[in-house]
């Protein structure tokens, strides 16, 4: 606790003296990002509005830089904390210069007049975002991208020692939302500053969170590393998932099992599987896939969209109980799709199943896999 | 960010200034003439100008021609004659002009008729109601021939053209009350300023009698004195008469569907008696210094649904002429004995602006409320038309 | 650098404007006085010109620069106070309590009979302002969004037409015509004495204004980034509401509440400086304000003489087009 740069103490937050969340106890220190995941109102933001004073912290304290917060007079809060919230910013008539200029407000005179010193320092910042292309046009005008990385810069330019983001990449696409969180990190490392924040995107929280702290409807649930917190099923209950899959290793998300019984099957492995599994649970057609290993990267995602898998260890030989159990299966189904070109000595049996199913006339080929949803007959 | 001293300092510095304002504000005029003449203790009392009806003011006559007009609740005015000095020693708050006033500013316009009547408008030089506003042709003449100027309205009078005349008075009606600023600016120009209360005059011979008031300003009070009798004697007969025994209202229906009636012992009520008739509220009256009252069409229909007489009062409104016109202000009068009958009349606009003919208006009613079909009225007409 | 010579620019042309308009208006009047009398007068000399030049046009024309420009400054807070374009120093019912206390005043008064003096009814503007602004305080320390001041404003502005409504009925009609006649505003009869007091309240809050620039650049993001910048919302929201309410008590006490002045210069003068920056616009907005109401005086009483057109008119006919053309050009730039 001692080395936590912000955090809470039993705090309760809620509106209008009613609390939504009581006892949190969370904490952020320098160099590090803390990340709050957790479902749609379960208390992200008002956990971050009441961090930051924009509501009434319902008890408990929040310490800044060993301090009360209550006890340091806003100036002094200024100087050590930034913010990037989901406020839209009205800024008539300013250029985005100007708007990244107002993060060097604490610092300014009485006037707010800028020295020499604080425009290099706005330089700095909007160099830091990439941004000395738009940084001159109007604010209201540029794209939901430009406009939060120079509100990053705005954060910067206060020369904060913790920044506090509320979903800052919610409406960015990819590129940008990558380009954001790279310079939060940039940030981190070279500066040593402390960033709490909340994030909607799995993947990315996964990917940049030193700790991650998973926040339910009724309390701040567990803080802990990524490792730890993104397990499927933990992930699957915290979101309330009845439908779909959460896929921890790659921080993905599938689309529900199509039910029922399998009408094709799919002999796949090393990523060839995958677009043919997706294209059928799309058409609403279920499957079965195999042979497959269980670490080829086809496994994960027929685990989770089809009704039945043949698999066969890690670096284990496709043997003749596997072949069996393969041949069974491609039995039950109607038609079997080969999405295999070339086949390695290890899994012959996967060829062999092909040949089976192309002398049963079962063999139905990529091109024809519509076939499988319209009803048609071609070969 | 400090506001909270800020507000402090700047009420502080708003009060100490208001107190000097205050203090340092007593108005008066600064147009203090010489005062060459005789002292004020030994003048000596000529006589008091009897007042048969008026009781809101009171003029004394003195041995060495000096004139005191007191107004109560307006002031006290000494009018100097023509060469004479302003008594040394003068009481602080008498107002001392400079007579037979030649140069005044009219803006009370019921004032006017008492000049007319005295040959004394050529006294005016500047009026705040314009040509348009006049009813009295010499006025209307005068202000066509450039005699006389408009001067702008009593709530926004032009300062420099008032002052570039050289006004020696300003007579204002009781408005002026309503904004102070005015009378106060104009005091401090050097124009003295005269709030007449002709209209406060609850019998309406005591209203005609302020034709003295303006013939001692323009030095002509004998003729004032003379008028007003003939006046007075022309109503004389009306008092021995006995009464008719009929009742009649005096009213008018404002824009918002009240309607306006005057209080029972208001100047209108008191002509209504002397012409014979009698005021169909005979104890309306509130404690303001209003003299009318708005009531609403329910009490009015209460009251004076069986009035003999209804007279309607065009000042405000303007004039009616139907039967259907006073209809259209309000449906309910259709069953009142008077508009059945078809003895309602209607004042002309130009009463208001008339008060020497108060006279005039009494001999008026008292034809209309003794005479079949009286014709050739100065200030009523009937309203034509029938009701079904 | 385009800024700074537009700055430059706009503020030499509001001091032209100025100088123009104090020098246009104090040769304009009923009575001719000559340029090199008047000049004469301004320098001291005596006599029948110098009162009406100094006694009568000169408080007038200080009057109309001064007033104006608290206006236009208090319309400027105001509107960056509730991100409302069409904010205007009334907005909160500050006329509204004016009007309530100075018809309680005039009506207790007259009624009685006895006069009232004009510093009387000064005061009583100006504190049915004040009551009207302790009011709104009162509501903004409860409420969370400000925007439902406005409702406030415009309840108030309700509640006292509806009081004073049913006291008028009980006046003659004589004093319905009077307080109307108020509503539209006038620099008439104004004195020295009323231009010291003016000048003590209006020029220190334009100072105070000034000083408050800063916080007022960091509320212009909004209050959650203003708090983070170190801002204190609560004393912030206060002020803002004092000098704006000081500001147009200040009209009303002396002139009556003038519509339009408070609502359009802030917006033409936006145009001008292309800058929103509270250090800019609220000397720029006072000088503003100060040209424009001298303009719109200068109209009110020289273009039909004597009869003086009420102020508000020649505001409102001025301020509306511009006011409507400003904001389609913004609308133009900002999509």
């Amino acid at each position: 606790m001692d080395t936590y740069y912000l955090h809470t103490e039993h705090m309760d937050v809620g509106y209008d003296g009613v609390p939504l969340l009581r006892d949190i106890e969370i904490g952020v220190s320098r160099g590090e990002i803390l990340t709050l995941i957790g479902p749609n109102g379960s208390g992200k933001s008002t956990i971050l509005k009441s961090m930051i004073r924009q509501l009434k912290l319902l008890g408990g304290v929040v310490v800044l830089d060993g301090r009360p917060m209550a006890d340091l007079r806003e100036g002094d809060i200024a100087r050590r904390m930034a913010i990037l919230m989901t406020e839209r910013l009205r800024a008539e008539l300013m250029t985005g210069e100007d708007v990244v200029s107002t993060g060097r407000y604490p610092y300014t005179g009485r006037l707010g007049i800028l020295t020499r010193e604080d425009r290099a320092k706005v330089r700095e910042a909007i160099a830091l975002v990439h941004g000395e292309e738009f940084a001159g046009r109007l604010f209201a005008q540029l794209s939901d991208g430009q406009r939060q990385r120079l509100l990053l810069a705005r954060a910067v330019c206060q020369e904060p020692e913790v920044i506090v983001l509320d979903e800052p990449t919610s409406f960015l696409d990819v590129k940008h939302k990558l380009e954001l969180l790279e310079i939060l990190k940039k940030l981190v490392r070279e500066r040593n500053v402390a960033v709490i924040m909340s994030l909607h995107e799995l993947d990315l929280a996964q990917k940049i969170s030193d700790r991650v702290v998973a926040v339910t409807k009724s309390a701040v649930d567990r803080c802990d590393t990524p490792e730890n917190i993104f397990q499927s099923d933990y992930i699957e209950a915290l979101y309330g998932m009845e439908s779909g899959s959460y896929n921890a290793l790659f921080g993905s998300l599938e689309m529900a099992r199509v039910q029922g019984k399998a009408k094709a099957f799919v002999i796949g492995g090393g990523g060839r599987g995958i677009p043919v599994y997706r294209a059928l649970q799309r058409r609403g057609v279920p499957f079965a896939a195999g042979i497959l290993w269980e670490n080829d990267v086809d496994y994960p995602v027929a685990r989770s969209l089809a009704a039945e898998t043949v698999a066969v260890p890690p670096f284990a030989p496709m043997n003749e109980a596997a072949l069996k159990q393969g041949r069974a299966m491609m039995d039950r189904c109607e038609r079997v799709l080969c999405c295999l070109v070339d086949f390695g000595t290890l899994n012959e049996s996967n060829r062999t199943l092909r040949d089976e199913a192309a002398r049963a006339g079962k063999l139905l080929s990529l091109e024809n896999l519509s076939d499988l949803w319209t009803g048609g007959e071609s070969r | 960010m400090r506001p909270g001293r800020r507000s402090g300092l700047g009420r502080l510095l708003l009060a100490v200034l208001i107190l000097g304002l205050l203090f340092g504000c007593a108005g008066g005029n600064p147009a203090q003439a010489a005062s060459t003449g005789p002292a004020w203790s030994a003048l000596t009392v000529a006589r008091e100008v009897p007042l048969s009806f008026a009781t809101e003011f009171s003029l004394t006559e003195y041995d060495q021609g000096y004139t005191l007009l007191n107004i109560p609740t307006s002031g006290r005015f000494l009018i100097v004659p023509q060469g004479a000095g302003v008594p040394r020693g003068l009481e602080g708050d008498i107002v001392p002009l400079r007579g037979p006033l030649g140069r005044m500013y009219l803006a009370a316009t019921s004032a006017m008729d008492f000049f007319r009547a005295l040959n004394g408008i050529g006294s005016i030089r500047l009026s705040g109601t314009d040509v348009n506003g006049w009813y009295i042709d010499e006025a209307r003449a005068a202000l066509q021939a450039g005699d006389m100027v408009f001067a702008g309205k009593y709530s926004a009078p032009d300062y420099e053209l008032i002052f570039a005349e050289k006004c020696d008075l300003a007579i204002e009606s009781t408005m002026i009350y309503h904004t102070p600023e005015v009378k106060e600016q104009l005091e401090k120009l050097g124009v003295p300023v005269l709030v007449e209360r002709s209209s406060y005059e609850q019998d309406p011979l005591g209203r005609m009698e302020w034709v003295k008031v303006y013939g001692a300003l323009v030095g002509k009070l004998p003729e004032a004195e003379a008028l007003f009798d003939r006046e007075v004697r022309a109503v004389e007969p009306l008092l021995d008469q006995p009464k008719t025994g009929k009742t009649v209202a005096f009213f008018y229906i404002t824009a918002t569907g009240t309607v306006n009636v005057r209080k029972s012992d208001d100047y209108v009520s008191r002509m209504i008696a002397l012409a014979g008739g009698s005021y169909v509220f005979p104890d309306l009256s509130s404690g303001s210094a209003l003299s009318t009252v708005n009531m609403t069409m329910e009490s009015f229909y209460d009251g004076a649904k069986d009035a003999d007489l209804l007279i309607y009062n065009s000042t405000i409104d303007g004039e009616l002429f139907t039967l259907e016109e006073l209809l259209r202000k309000s449906a309910f009068l259709k069953d009142f004995k008077a508009v059945r009958a078809g003895n309602v009349w209607c004042t002309g606009k130009n009463l208001f602006q008339e008060p020497m003919g108060l006279g005039k208006l009494i001999l008026d009613m008292h034809r209309v409320l003794t005479e079949e079909a009286p014709t050739e009225l100065t200030y009523l007409h009937r309203l034509t038309g029938g009701v079904n | 650098m385009e800024k700074r010579t537009r700055l430059w620019i706009g503020f030499v042309g509001l001091f032209v404007a100025l100088l123009g308009l104090i020098v246009w208006n104090i040769n304009a009047g009923s009575v001719h006085v000559t340029p090199g009398e008047v000049l004469a007068i301004l320098l001291g000399k005596g006599g029948d010109g110098a009162i009406i030049v100094r006694g009568i046009r000169l408080p007038r024309i200080l009057a109309a620069a001064l007033l104006g420009g608290a206006l236009a400054l208090s319309g400027f807070l105001l509107q960056t106070f509730f991100a409302n374009p069409i904010a205007g120093p009334f907005i909160l019912g500050i006329s509204s309590g004016a009007k309530l206390v100075l018809s309680l005043t005039l009506i207790a008064f007259l009624s009685r009979g006895v006069a009232v003096g004009s510093l009387a009814l000064i005061l009583a503007a100006f504190c049915g302002a004040l009551l009207s602004m302790g009011f709104v305080l009162l509501i903004s320390a409860k409420v969370k969004r400000m925007s439902l001041l406005i409702i406030s404003g415009v309840m108030i502005g309700y509640i006292c037409s509806a009081v004073t409504d049913f006291l008028v009925t009980f006046a003659d009609d004589a004093n319905i015509i009077n307080l109307h006649h108020w509503s539209l505003g006038s620099f008439s009869g104004i004195t020295w004495g009323n231009v010291a007091v003016m000048a003590g309240v209006i020029l220190p809050a334009l100072l105070v204004a000034f000083l408050l620039s800063k916080p007022i650049s960091a509320y212009q993001l909004g209050e959650v980034y203003a708090q983070n910048m170190g801002v204190n919302i609560r004393t912030f929201r206060a002020a803002l509401i004092l000098l704006s309410s000081v500001l147009s008590a200040a009209v009303t006490a002396f002139a009556g509440p003038i519509s339009f002045v408070g609502v359009a210069v802030p917006h033409i003068i936006r145009s001008i400086f292309k800058t929103a920056k509270p250090l800019v616009m609220i000397p720029a907005c006072f000088l503003g304000g100060a040209v424009f109401c001298l303009l719109c005086d200068l109209i009110a009483r020289t273009a039909f003489a004597p009869t003086e057109l009420s102020i508000s008119s020649v505001t409102a006919l001025f301020g509306a087009p511009v006011v409507i053309l400003v904001m389609l050009r913004r609308q133009k730039e900002n999509l």
